[in-house]
């Protein structure tokens, strides 16, 4: 089977709704060959969790893998610069495969438990009530700059030991890093002004937590050192990794997730029935609806075969999220934002030995914010109906929310 | 004499990241949806499978004592 449907995923209006885009690839080409960006494009649920999982035929060594240049293409002149962003993502420990992943994973798995994160929840709840405080005095918010960006910020800084004032510099820091999921030609020089800044700032915390470890996040990925599991520079990437997809990907899970309660008033209202015990399937439903990830890549191991196509060995392969967590074989009515919905077999967080780390803290802050603006707000108001997305293919980040209550 | 579990995983949550293979690899197994399975309770030490169960990302895995009905995670 083939389809109409254009190659470009970076146009303006696959940015706005990539849900009618990429529905029409689930049903007309599940298995799509991107001729312009040169890779396969798979959007059905079935197909995703299949692919995830089985992890020895697709590799997450996706930059030591792929010699090829970056799509959307770069200046010429900037692919020196794409060998330095080559060699720090290879470094992080979601870069590698079995049998190295799983001895990186366990350095770091324990702390990211169900049962580790609930000690977190009273410093979530107390952070979200603090910023809520300052956003109802002014009377309106900007759920992005108020409210969306400071939490996660705050959590995994506190969870680093990153000092307070710093704080600022690591979300700076942070927007540069995004770039790698974007599409501007000229994205190389900030991204990887962003990932030397990253280097330099993270160096002087992990030489003193190698001496003095605590109890914090960046003393776990030290020990990992000592145990000859990570080099210094991966520990050095991981820490970096960590105070970024610790909060980019939530902060898209908080915007979206209010704006999927402005849009649909009758959700909105079953929250503020019962905010403390709708909360947690509410999350789940925001996850699936509008997911804050929408693709993630892998590089063929072998050549195989999916739905009759045979994907080579080292071919890209990149699996879209928020297609699946569209796809009409898996969720009833997949287009209705139901916050009852259950069971709720979304992939928001991927599959597999990859499934993602930050899972439970994601859930935490999200269950606790739904809650806390359910509880204390009677209704929202978005100031302009005109919301603009970030132009990535990985993100589906707003560039910001501005509400205001009565 | 060893206590006797019940151990269950539920498939609606499971996403098989495979960390309890990890942790009790006698009693866990991935069937062919790459889902976990408990194929034996018997086969690791209790204190190996309620780790196991506690480094489950998504909280899949109940475990209880058959005799006394104790549920012993989550």
């Amino acid at each position: 089977m083939s389809t109409t449907v254009s190659d470009d995923m970076f146009t303006p209006d696959v940015i706005a709704d990539p849900y009618s885009y990429y529905s029409r690839l689930r049903e007309e080409d599940p298995v799509h060959w991107n001729d312009t960006y040169e890779l396969w494009v798979i959007t059905r649920h079935d197909d995703l969790v299949w692919l995830t999982r089985h992890h020895e035929l697709f590799s997450s060594a996706v930059f030591k893998n792929d010699p090829r240049p970056p799509y959307p293409a770069i200046e010429e002149s900037d692919l020196g610069l794409y060998e330095y962003v080559r060699n720090y993502q290879g470094d992080q420990f979601i870069q590698h495969d079995r049998p190295d992943h799983l001895e990186m994973r366990k350095v770091v798995h324990g702390y990211f438990t169900p049962k580790s994160l609930e000690e977190w929840r009273p410093f979530v709840q107390k952070a979200v009530k603090e910023l809520l405080d300052a956003a109802e005095e002014k009377g309106r918010m900007d759920v992005m700059r108020d409210l969306a960006t400071p939490l996660p910020v705050l959590v995994i800084a506190q969870m680093m030991g990153v000092p307070e004032p710093d704080r600022p510099y690591i979300r700076e820091l942070a927007e540069k890093l995004l770039y790698i999921g974007r599409g501007e030609y000229d994205r190389m020089p900030i991204l990887t002004d962003g990932m030397k800044g990253m280097i330099d700032y993270v160096s002087p915390l992990v030489d003193e937590r190698i001496v003095n470890p605590g109890d914090d996040f960046i003393s776990v990925l030290a020990s990992g050192e000592k145990a000859g599991v990570f080099t210094r520079h991966q520990v050095l990437v991981n820490t970096s990794l960590l105070l970024l997809a610790g909060h980019e990907t939530t902060i898209n899970l908080l915007c979206n997730g209010t704006l999927a309660f402005i849009s649909h008033p009758d959700q909105w209202a079953k929250l503020k029935k019962d905010p403390a015990g709708a909360t947690k399937l509410a999350t789940e439903e925001c996850l699936r609806y509008d997911s804050p990830v929408k693709s993630i890549q892998r590089i063929a191991s072998e050549d195989v075969e999916m739905r009759g196509k045979v994907l080579k060995k080292n071919d890209r392969v990149r699996w879209f999220i928020s297609s699946a967590n569209r796809d009409p074989a898996m969720f009833k009515d997949p287009d209705t934002f139901d916050i009852t919905r259950w069971p709720n077999q979304h992939v928001a967080f991927g599959s597999g030995i990859h499934h993602c780390l930050g899972a439970t803290l994601a859930r935490v802050e999200g269950q606790e914010v739904f809650k806390a603006l359910a509880e204390r707000f009677p209704g929202f108001r978005i100031d302009n109906e005109d919301l603009e997305y970030q132009p990535s293919i990985t993100f589906r980040s707003l560039k910001s929310l501005p509400i205001h209550w009565n | 004499m060893a206590r006797k579990l019940r151990i269950r995983v539920d498939h609606n949550v499971c996403v098989g990241n495979a960390m309890c293979e990890t942790f009790a690899p006698h009693v866990f197994r991935l069937n062919d949806n790459r889902q976990s399975e408990a194929v034996d309770p018997d086969g690791d030490t209790v204190e190996k499978i309620i780790e196991a169960a506690e480094n489950c990302p998504v909280s899949a895995i109940l475990v209880e004592d058959v005799e006394t009905g104790e549920q012993l995670f989550p």
